[in-house]
């Protein structure tokens, strides 16, 4: 049919038997056609807003500390792997520790001995022989504060960095230690890794499933909301029906809304804990003293958030939206296919 | 183009509302739906747009068995049809120019493409002041006249109209028959379901009466 509508009105006129109209109706007052055709309001509104922002705020929130706690993790493992120690002196017999004074100066021979023995190994970088001072600091962890150190059977540690390049092969190394100091143990740090990679492993999959469920009762709700946003618009589903819509352009008009919902609750939520990620560390500066901080820094390192994870926000946020749309294309698509089976 | 056979339906469990309705309408027909209330013309219009299936019979639309169409084939024939309800729905929340826009909306066509076109059937359904208004201010025969617009405005190949007269002034329905009639000029198949005799006997066209849930031919002289 090639001729318009205009071509109808024109003829019609022409024939005389319609009323005259005046020749210029006023023509819309604003872009017409711009109308979303379901209303945002009658799909997305505030009460769903605010739950799905306080999802994603938690979704960032659980993200950014799983991202601190691998990134404090791997900074510990590296400085475990790049640092190893030797122990001199480690069992010393009840006979030895009577005669203390020369117990110590034996060991402290031998310690410069195993020093020097380390220094001409391959794949060090550099054997060091703690004093007796830095040591004792080193065990006020677990004895407290040691005054006159001298005193005390103290044995002798020794750092020794790593060449991580090519590093030693340390069962060799052990090896040639104990058969030329047989008071000399090497520790390559490996419980301790073993254990730490369990712990942070524990607490990322501890993180990750709290995100999971996060990201369930999100589509939990989403789907909900799509249920009730086809209830509460049935008129318009209906219209649509009647105009030819077919599912997918019926779906896109409730998708839209949702996916809209998505990046403005995901912003918005990631904000929101990206604030938290970079005051409350300020706060805890602002609210402890300097020796607090000083060991609270040793134990867990700076909690700050680098741009990296800031950044990673943003994951967390096309995961929502992206929750959003997939889950309302489903929930309108699987109630259309119920309507008209 | 369209093809019933022995078509009956009912709801559920209850008894046929229509039973054994034959008939054949070819392309470029035009044809009024009579019966007294509760006789199926609404029931037999919601047959004929797909809106339900039959429960027994054949249907066949534009060369397609529709009981054995898909949802996307579905809308595929209703695109090529426009309906008018008694109750107009039409949509509240949009103005009256983009509710008779949205069949082209829908189907993705460009606004510069339609724009035009919209305005002028507008005008001359007599709404050229209204465009902008929303639904709910308008009155009963402005509701009508733009639901008319609405289905007219994809030019369909058939045309439904479910008492498209009844909100309006003798005028206004001379001048949407006149519509009507031009469409079907235009190659458009018409079927008109109404209860006004006078607008029937304004120009002889076969009737389809509908009595006890049968369909009957009724050829005016």
């Amino acid at each position: 049919m090639s001729t318009t509508l205009n071509d109808i009105s024109r003829s019609s006129q022409s024939e005389g038997q319609l009323p005259v109209l005046p020749p210029e109706a006023p023509r819309p007052r604003f872009a017409p056609g711009k109308t979303p055709i379901v209303p945002p309001g009658s799909v997305t509104g505030r009460s769903l807003t605010m739950v799905i922002v306080i999802m994603a705020f938690m979704a960032c929130l659980t993200w950014g500390m799983v991202y601190m706690i691998n990134k404090r993790a791997a900074t510990w493992r590296m400085e475990m792997a790049s640092e190893i120690t030797a122990l001199v002196g480690g069992n010393p017999t009840s006979k030895e520790i009577e005669n203390q004074a020369e117990w110590n100066a034996t060991v402290a021979r031998q310690a410069r001995q195993v020093e020097e023995f380390l220094n001409s190994q391959k794949g060090i970088l550099k054997a060091e022989l703690m004093s007796l001072k830095e040591t004792a600091h080193f065990a006020e962890a677990w004895m407290g504060q040691i005054s006159d150190v001298e005193k005390w059977p103290f044995p002798r540690l020794i750092t020794i960095k790593i060449d991580q390049s090519s590093p030693p092969d340390f069962a060799t190394l052990r090896e040639a230690l104990a058969a030329n100091f047989p008071s000399a143990t090497l520790d390559d740090h490996r419980v301790w890794q073993k254990q730490l990679r369990r712990v942070t492993g524990s607490l990322a999959f501890g993180g990750i499933v709290l995100i999971l469920l996060v990201a369930a009762a999100t589509v939990g709700i989403i789907g909900s909301a799509a249920r009730s946003a086809m209830a509460s618009n049935r008129d318009i589903v209906e219209v649509l029906n009647f105009v030819g819509a077919d599912e997918r352009f019926i779906a896109r008009q409730f998708e839209m809304h949702f996916l809209k919902l998505g990046v403005k609750a995901g912003v918005v939520g990631a904000l929101a804990a990206g604030s938290v990620f970079f005051f409350l560390p300020i706060l805890a500066d602002f609210m402890s003293n300097a020796a607090t901080r000083t060991e609270l820094h040793r134990l867990v390192g700076d909690v700050r958030l680098d741009w990296l994870g800031y950044s990673s926000l943003l994951l967390v946020v096309v995961a929502i939206a992206a929750i959003c749309l997939i889950t309302s294309r489903f929930g309108v698509r699987n109630i259309l296919n119920m309507q008209n089976p | 183009m369209i093809r019933f056979e022995n078509v009956g339906l009912r709801y559920g469990a209850g008894q046929e509302v229509l039973r054994d309705v034959s008939f054949h309408l070819l392309p470029g027909s035009f044809h009024f739906l009579a019966g007294a209330s509760g006789a199926g013309k609404t029931t037999l219009l919601r047959l004929l747009f797909l809106s339900i299936k039959p429960s027994r019979g054949l249907a066949y639309m534009f060369g397609k068995n529709v009981t054995r169409a898909s949802p996307s084939q579905r809308a595929e024939l209703r695109s090529r049809i426009g309906i008018v309800f008694q109750d107009f729905r039409l949509l509240d929340h949009m103005t009256t120019w983009e509710n008779v826009a949205l069949p082209l909306r829908v189907h993705g066509k460009k606004q510069s493409e339609y724009a035009e076109d919209v305005t002028e059937l507008l005008k001359w359904v007599g709404l050229g002041e209204r465009m902008n208004a929303y639904p709910p201010v308008l009155s009963g025969g402005e509701k009508q006249r733009a639901a008319i617009a609405r289905a007219v405005i994809g030019k369909p190949e058939l045309l439904l109209a479910d008492e498209p007269t009844g909100n309006v002034d003798p005028q206004m329905a001379r001048r949407l028959l006149r519509l009507f009639i031009e469409l079907n000029r235009l190659g458009t198949s018409v079927i008109i379901a109404t209860h006004d005799y006078q607008l029937m006997n304004q120009i002889k066209t076969p009737q389809l009466l509908l009595e006890d849930g049968q369909l009957h031919v009724h050829n005016p002289k």
